[in-house]
């Protein structure tokens, strides 16, 4: 174990802290999807994966970077529109275990039809500030890490205003809370779960579009990215988006920490044991709530 | 299970049936089955390794085939998973009955499972691949081969280089891999024969961030800093060290030399230096270089057939089948005598290096087939030749 060095430590937190922001982002849509359907979204961390690797084709098509970002996004955003038209409205009874087996086939052919189209080779994109470095006392932190970080506290801002302000935010709060209920009083419940899927895929698109500079991304990293995210939200806790974000930053925070101070041999298990230790003590993660089962 | 057995020997007889009539109304062929992974993980090598067997064996049959017979190729998908490769090696040995296998699904992990079954088939087996346990302990590995360099070799190398240039203090920051741990393993027998002090850090090719190694790597004070991985996260390694001011040498091991992990890395691969094979820089040898003109030659026979550039990759599997058909031509189609031959080749020049093999040592290259290059104007660069 090396002898304290607080510098350092600070360095390899932000670092932490950054791949936390991406782990809070893919798990706030694993969040958003489990409080409309009740079930766990499998093809979360694909969406990730696909939002990079769209972007990355487009940016080797020398298409400006914003647009090719953006128009990655809204093919992510697209496909978790697509995902929900095909694979969820047309079940006869969506309950969550149906949904998520669903999942897990959308995950497959999403990973299939992106290494057929876009080749096996990871890609990349430079970050908007290129490989620049910000210095801070004895600390330097890529921009793009702040970029990151910058990234996902965006998303967070503008999601908590979408549901605290606006009537759509408001009947999703409704369909989550209680579905026949809102349907009672005309809300379009099938419309806010689909809606639900696109907001899903869009936090998704942007941990992929931020992480990507940072990387790299090949079509077969979404399934780890989706793990990462799924471990964020049972964190945090899968009810709560905010949970889901914040679970995300302390296991990232966590992992780092870890591989710094114990070893880097057991990072992962470190991890993974603090993760069981909080789910004992804490069976809805660090910021869910305690639900009663309903009868 | 015996029903199922049987339905499928005799579903195969009547599927073979055809095949072996024509067989015998034309001349004899050499049967070679490989197996490569060109879907998976580790399919971003399997197309080049795929496409340096086919065009030995193209080339062979071409030239009119080894003392008249042709090669009668069969190419399986090891799909980077140890499990379907193996279904394919059953295949391979008691269907196709091929006369030997060339390639190891392009992973170590497949190819060291790959092994025992080719030696209770009595088949010889040429891997491709790079773990020495594929052909480890020898006397339990009397028909696998490699066309790779061992470890231990690729590590001597690098520490002859670090005691020339002075610098004994060493990290090396493998991943958890096959691949990786094998370096670990072999590093500390190296270090303590040539006195480096080597500290060990380790990762998981799936990782994203290494800031915490690397801040200790920096503590460390190491001078060369040596990272062993296939993954990407080799890339973000590079910018890390950068970006946390590692005054150390970086250098990557023979399984990051590709020109499209230094295209996504940008500015951070300079001063970087890669342990490779002299393949990739075939045209800056000596003139006095044994391997220079066959690299020059297969580069151009290559791009003509294939329209893109060959790496190392193609080198060492092309190598691999031009090995096993000198064999054919020496011992078949009797595979003990196949296997006694292999082992007699001395002094072949390849594009990988040049191979000896021997009863005690059955992986052809050694610390001299190892260079060092550097990444500069587009292209990789010889660094350090001897």
């Amino acid at each position: 174990m090396p002898a304290f060095d607080a510098t350092a430590l600070i360095q390899v937190l932000i670092g932490g802290i950054g791949n936390g922001a991406v782990y809070g982002l893919v798990g706030l849509g694993f969040s958003l999807i489990y409080r409309s359907t009740g079930a766990v979204n499998f093809a979360q961390g694909e969406w990730v994966m696909l939002a990079g690797m769209a972007a990355a084709a487009g940016f080797t098509a020398r298409w400006p970077l914003p647009v090719a970002a953006a128009a990655a996004l809204v093919l992510v955003a697209a496909v978790g529109v697509l995902s929900y038209q095909i694979g969820v409205r047309r079940l006869r009874d969506p309950a969550p275990l149906l949904v998520t087996m669903v999942s897990i086939g959308i995950a497959i052919f999403t990973k299939g039809v992106v290494m057929v189209t876009l080749g096996k080779n990871p890609n990349g994109y430079p970050g908007v500030f290129g490989d620049a470095l910000v210095r801070m006392g004895a600390v330097s932190v890529p921009a793009q890490t702040l970029i990151v970080i910058a990234a996902c506290l965006a998303f967070v801002a503008a999601l908590h205003l979408l549901f605290a302000r606006s009537r759509i935010g408001l009947a999703l709060r409704a369909s989550a809370a209680d579905a026949d209920a809102a349907a009672l009083v005309g809300i379009p419940v099938r419309r806010m779960v689909m809606f639900s899927f696109a907001l899903a895929a869009a936090a998704g698109a942007v941990a992929g579009l931020v992480v990507t500079p940072l990387t790299l991304i090949s079509y077969d990293q979404g399934t780890m990215l989706g793990f990462k995210g799924f471990s964020a939200a049972m964190l945090g806790g899968i009810a709560s988006p905010l949970g889901a974000v914040a679970g995300g930053i302390v296991l990232g925070a966590l992992e780092a920490v870890s591989s710094y101070q114990i070893s880097s041999r057991f990072k992962d298990a470190v991890a993974f044991i603090l993760f069981l230790l909080v789910l004992f003590a804490r069976p809805h993660g660090l910021f869910g709530r305690r639900t009663g089962e309903r009868v | 299970m015996t029903n199922r057995f049987h339905r499928r020997t005799v579903l195969g007889g009547i599927l073979a049936a055809p095949f072996v009539s024509r067989a015998n109304a034309q001349a004899a062929t050499f049967k070679v089955g490989t197996i490569l992974s060109v879907t998976g993980p580790a399919a971003f090598l399997g197309e080049d390794m795929r496409a340096g067997v086919e065009l030995a064996v193209e080339e062979i049959n071409a030239a009119g085939g080894i003392g008249g017979r042709k090669i009668e190729w069969f190419f399986y998908d090891g799909e980077s998973q140890t499990q379907r490769a193996l279904n394919a090696t059953r295949r391979l040995l008691s269907q196709d009955k091929v006369d030997a296998i060339v390639g190891g699904g392009s992973m170590s992990g497949i190819a060291v499972a790959m092994a025992p079954m080719c030696e209770q088939a009595g088949v010889p087996f040429m891997s491709t691949e790079g773990a020495m346990s594929i052909i480890e302990p020898a006397n339990e590995r009397r028909f696998s081969f490699k066309s790779t360099a061992d470890d231990d070799q690729v590590l001597e190398r690098l520490a002859a280089w670090c005691i020339k240039t002075n610098q004994k203090n060493v990290a090396l920051v493998a991943d958890n891999s096959g691949f990786g741990q094998s370096a670990v393993e072999q590093m500390k027998i190296v270090a303590q024969r040539r006195g480096l002090n080597v500290t060990y850090e380790s990762f998981n090719p799936a990782d994203t961030d290494l800031t915490g190694q690397l801040t200790r790597v920096r503590a460390s004070n190491a001078q060369v800093v040596v990272c062993w991985t296939v993954a990407p996260v080799g890339v973000v390694f590079l910018r890390q060290a950068r970006q946390l001011g590692i005054k150390g040498r970086l250098v990557h091991s023979y399984g990051f030399v590709s020109q499209r992990y230094m295209d996504l890395a940008g500015d951070a691969v300079q001063d970087l230096l890669l342990l490779s094979v002299k393949f990739p820089v075939g045209d800056q040898l000596p003139a006095s270089d044994p391997v220079r003109q066959p690299i020059v030659d297969l580069s151009g026979r290559f791009q003509k057939r294939y329209n893109r550039v060959p790496n190392q990759f193609v080198g060492q599997t092309y190598d691999a089948m031009k090995i096993v058909a000198e064999a054919l031509k020496a011992g078949g189609p009797d595979k003990v005598k196949i296997r006694d031959a292999l082992e007699k080749v001395r002094g072949y020049k390849g594009v990988s290096g040049v191979f000896n093999f021997s009863a005690e040592r059955h992986s052809g290259l050694g610390s001299s087939d190892v260079v060092l290059l550097d990444w500069k104007n587009g292209r990789f660069n010889l660094a350090d030749y001897a």
